[in-house]
């Protein structure tokens, strides 16, 4: 067995990695990653997963009904990291696997896949905890600058973390983006990994906190158009029943967890398309308590004032 | 959460837990009951959404989930939930609050047909709960009472929240935190809505907490304490106290206070940071003999 078997093995039962490990693992993928295209070719069959958010035993859930890495190919588009209690062994289980099957499993890049937010967020915090330094936290990072920004499946199904751009209105604009950075506070690929799709806005609006770009109907009418796809793919947003429609389905949300930050209850989702791109959802539960490795934690009675 | 309680504490306080799955306890007269549910499904959330008149909802509404305390003798109920939350939220409608990146987005070019929404996305409610008389059916059939004829009011007061006495370590009977709704605000904070009560054998207390935290910007804490002593009185004497606060982030920094937003991920650690905004006891009045 080889090394990265046996790390990929080890990641399965939730173990992380050393920390050297961990920086091998990176170099290892910064060179795969640096090849792809800001619009990542992916061919059908694909099973498309979007936010996990460091719910390890869920995604194990997720690969029971979608099936292993590398029999299924899986898209994942983003948001690997923060708010659960598993970062760390989430993105580095997928990291490996990206490493070990290339061809059959893409990652892009979310909004969560940067410094500032997980600083924030968790896996700043959890990386400190579990390593005792800052080191491992540094490796992701920075692999996640390499991140590809989104994803074209057989040329009629765009994928992207958040949404679209009113700086962006052809595919090409988007390959020309130099990605190798941190995710910015404005332009285009800012708005690809944050923007929303929105009911009462029907071309764009802008978010009452100032920044942050919505986009309504018609937008999506036109961008589907002159892109000649059928419809966008994208995730970012928590939906009750994993995933949602909107505007005559020419735009649907996946989330692929389930029971968010463990006490929301909504369940998850994720799209397949066969070779023919049709589609079938497989909605998903939480896993069961006993299948978590450590107990739930109880919140102790606690004397608040 | 099943908190371990020692039956002979409840014996000897006279008190009883809720049986059937239900989670709550009985004691001296009342009868405190916590439900908690799932978020709300995509088509309750659009039917809120009318009701409300509104077309934004925080992303997290436990709108099934409720903390409930009943004095069966005098009928007052108070209860928390998230729909009167929200209505509270929709009355006060607070302007906007601006995140940093807007200063840099205010030079981006607009697209054509830019709209500019403005509801207040931190869904800061003044919420401190609601009350109402509600009387068993018994008593229903036997006079013209119905619901809602007796207001409850509460009435400024003197007296205080005896925080000496809930200090002590009595021991907790029942304890439980019901979130209400809860926004991650996109990623730039967090808005958040829950109410936690605890019940000891002399009393019960509970803390409503509105937090929210626009990164960089902005704290804000609302907090509804609300305490009843258990004594031989028909009528409860209940108390409650409501402290607001609020700081900026540069105001903070300025005092030499940590200005990132790592550093104020629990309100109970930092709330004495941020300078009181308003403040007020008050006592309900329940209507006698009823």
């Amino acid at each position: 067995m080889s090394d990265l078997d046996r790390q990929i093995e080890q990641l399965k039962k939730c173990e992380p990695l050393k920390e050297s490990e961990v920086k091998a693992l990176c170099l290892k993928a910064m060179e795969i990653l640096v090849e792809e295209s800001n619009v990542q070719r992916v061919d059908a069959p694909v099973t498309i997963c979007g936010d996990i958010h460091g719910q390890f035993y869920d995604m194990k859930e997720l690969f029971k009904v979608g099936g292993d890495c590398p029999k299924t190919n899986y898209l994942f588009l983003g948001d690997f990291v923060d708010r659960g209690f598993y970062s760390v062994e989430t993105f580095l289980l997928l990291l490996a696997l990206k490493v070990r099957y290339p061809d059959r499993i893409t990652l892009i890049r979310g909004n969560h896949e940067s410094r500032q937010i997980t600083q924030v967020y968790g896996f700043y915090d959890e990386c400190l905890r579990k390593y005792g330094s800052v080191n491992v936290w540094r490796y992701c990072t920075d692999i996640f600058d390499y991140l590809s920004l989104s994803a074209l499946i057989e040329n009629k199904i765009f994928s992207v973390h958040g949404g679209l751009s009113p700086a962006i209105s052809t595919l090409d604009q988007i390959r020309t983006i130099d990605r190798k950075q941190e995710v910015p506070h404005d332009g285009a690929m800012c708005d690809l990994l944050w923007s929303d799709p929105e009911d009462v806005v029907d071309g764009w609006g802008l978010s009452p906190r100032g920044a942050g770009f919505l986009f309504g109907g018609s937008v999506v009418t036109t961008f589907n158009h002159s892109n000649n796809i059928d419809y966008i793919c994208r995730a970012h947003q928590l939906v009750m029943e994993g995933y949602k429609w909107m505007f005559n389905n020419q735009i649907v949300t996946v989330w692929s967890a389930p029971n968010y930050c463990y006490r929301c209850g909504n369940v998850a989702a994720i799209l397949e398309l066969d070779e023919n791109l049709n589609k079938q959802f497989r909605v998903f539960d939480a896993a069961p308590q006993e299948s978590r490795g450590a107990p739930a934690k109880k919140p102790a009675p606690d004397y608040f004032l | 959460m099943e908190v371990e309680v020692d039956d002979k504490e409840l014996k000897a306080a006279g008190a009883e837990l809720l049986s059937d799955g239900r989670r709550g306890i009985r004691i001296h007269g009342w009868e405190i009951e916590s439900h908690k549910r799932s978020i709300l499904s995509s088509s309750t959330l659009e039917l809120w959404e009318q009701k409300l008149q509104t077309s934004h909802l925080p992303e997290m509404v436990f709108g099934d989930s409720c903390l409930v305390l009943k004095h069966k003798n005098s009928g007052t109920k108070i209860h928390f939930n998230a729909f009167d939350a929200l209505i509270g939220w929709k009355q006060e409608a607070l302007p906007p609050v601006e995140v940093p990146a807007a200063a840099k987005w205010k030079f981006r070019s607009k697209p054509s047909q830019q709209v500019i929404l403005d509801y207040d996305y931190t869904f800061t409610t003044p919420y401190c709960g609601s009350e109402a008389i509600e009387m068993d059916t018994s008593k229903h059939e036997m006079g013209d009472i119905s619901d809602g004829n007796y207001n409850l009011q509460w009435e400024d007061c003197n007296e205080k929240i005896d925080v000496v006495a809930l200090a002590s370590k009595e021991p907790i009977l029942f304890y439980d935190e019901v979130v209400l709704y809860e926004d991650e605000l996109a990623d730039n904070g967090v808005s958040l809505l829950t109410v936690k009560v605890r019940v000891m054998p002399s009393c019960w207390f509970l803390l409503l907490r509105f937090w929210l935290r626009v990164d960089g910007v902005l704290m804000r804490l609302r907090d509804t304490r609300v305490e009843c002593k258990f004594g031989d009185n028909t009528n409860p004497i209940i108390l409650r106290e409501s402290c607001w606060r609020e700081e900026k982030f540069q105001s903070l920094s300025a005092k030499g206070y940590p200005s990132d937003s790592a550093a104020y991920n629990d309100p109970s650690i930092i709330s004495q940071r941020l300078p009181i905004i308003q403040h007020k006891t008050q006592k309900l009045k329940v209507p006698g003999n009823l």
